[in-house]
């Protein structure tokens, strides 16, 4: 008998191995397609995530910018830049219905952004400080030295009309005097990279590199006419330029 | 009339994707220009005053839509499509390489209008490290991307056209 047990044993065993090896694996194969739809949708879930954080260390930035500027001020995302690269324009998601006027000042956490120049109902379009149409009455923050940032047409900033005497060095700090009526006062416009004093002329040239990364900056903050930065904000950047952000949106 | 409709509603998404999505993958500052591509199919395949018209409302739409003096665009499509159109007359310009090269070549016609018009009425510092540089770039770019252009523009055209006729 004992042959026939093991037999039939062995026999009940291989059809329990096949059950269990390949048609329990039609179940396995459905739960494979579910997992791994369900890892796609967990990545989706992870970069969504992290989009959402570091847009929320973004606005956090500018809130804490927001609280160091006495007026009104109103934050705007940027949906749309210039076509073309030799124009520096920006395209904001608020107008004229939310209170935004020609010629507000618009400012990122690190510094100045740029003015708007047209309103419509819903969006307004902002000249950035690196347009060569833009123009901003600046002083060096360590001499006091004054002058005016223009944007040039490869996509840099220029302080000019620098008086030759003027101590402007390296690594200086070039902020807002806020005269124009249109920047608050001492607001970071960027860094001075290079001075170029020619043999003759009255006159000295600074290079500029702007605070903000104006081709990264996706929030910012149209400030009004009047709006003035509180004393401790304005002293939390007087220090020397590395203390305020380089660079950053 | 439909082929007008039809070319106005590809311009706003061109416009819409330079505007919104490419600028977002440029290389530096240099974004494909696509409504100059519209303006070069305009000048192959519209020999008449609607695509002159059809030329200088590209133009006047990025004029809308950019920070520069209006007109400067309008302008500088006009002169593309002039050239592009006495071009065609010319030379053969019917395989993909050609229209390539004639983009390329109309890319840099109208930076050199553009940045004419600006040093002349602006006085702008810079304007040699970007015609170098930047102008290149937006050229290269603008001219790989024209026979993606320009079959959107055929698909999307000749049915209409043929209907028409």
């Amino acid at each position: 008998m004992r042959p026939f047990q093991l037999a039939i044993t062995a026999s009940f065993d291989a059809v329990g191995g096949i059950w269990g090896k390949y048609f329990a694996l039609v179940g396995v194969r459905q739960e494979n397609e579910l997992l791994r739809r369900r890892v796609l949708d967990l990545e989706r879930q992870l970069v969504h995530l992290a989009e959402v954080e570091q847009t929320d260390q973004r606005l956090e930035q500018l809130l804490d910018f927001r609280s160091g500027l006495e007026g009104d001020a109103q934050a705007a995302v940027i949906v749309a830049r210039d076509p073309l690269p030799w124009f520096g324009t920006v395209t904001i998601n608020k107008g004229e219905a939310d209170g935004i006027r020609k010629n507000m000042a618009v400012l990122a956490a690190s510094g100045v952004v740029g003015q708007t120049i047209a309103t419509s109902q819903h969006s307004a379009r902002v000249l950035l400080i690196t347009d060569h149409n833009s123009g901003i009455d600046a002083v060096v923050q360590r001499s006091r030295a004054r002058g005016i940032v223009e944007g040039a047409l490869d996509g840099r900033c220029v302080m000019k009309y620098l008086k030759r005497g003027e101590d402007v060095e390296v690594d200086d700090r070039i902020v807002t005097s806020g005269l124009d009526g249109i920047f608050p006062k001492g607001i970071s416009i960027g860094t001075v990279t290079h001075v170029t004093r020619g043999n003759r002329g009255l006159m000295q040239l600074a290079d500029v590199q702007p605070s903000v990364a104006l081709d990264r900056v996706e929030e910012v903050l149209v400030v009004a006419a009047g709006a003035h930065m509180k004393g401790d904000a304005l002293m939390s950047c007087a220090g020397p330029a590395e203390r305020c952000q380089q660079g950053t949106p | 009339m439909r082929g007008v409709v039809v070319f106005g509603v590809l311009a706003m998404i061109a416009l819409l994707l330079q505007t919104s999505v490419l600028p977002r993958a440029s290389i530096g500052r240099a974004t494909p220009d696509l409504l100059l591509i519209m303006s070069v199919y305009l000048g192959l395949h519209q020999h008449s005053v609607p695509g002159a018209i059809g030329a200088f409302a590209l133009g006047y739409l990025q004029d809308t839509f950019s920070g520069s003096i209006a007109g400067l665009n309008a302008f500088a499509m006009c002169v593309v499509f002039a050239l592009v159109y006495l071009t065609s007359r010319r030379l053969w310009v019917d395989n993909a390489i050609s229209k390539i090269v004639v983009v390329f070549l109309a890319a840099m016609v109208k930076t050199a209008v553009i940045l004419a018009l600006i040093v002349t009425f602006t006085a702008s510092d810079g304007w040699a490290a970007l015609t170098v540089s930047t102008s290149m770039l937006q050229a290269v770019l603008t001219a790989l991307m024209s026979p993606f252009i320009f079959a959107v523009l055929n698909r999307s055209l000749q049915p209409v056209e043929e209907e028409e006729d």
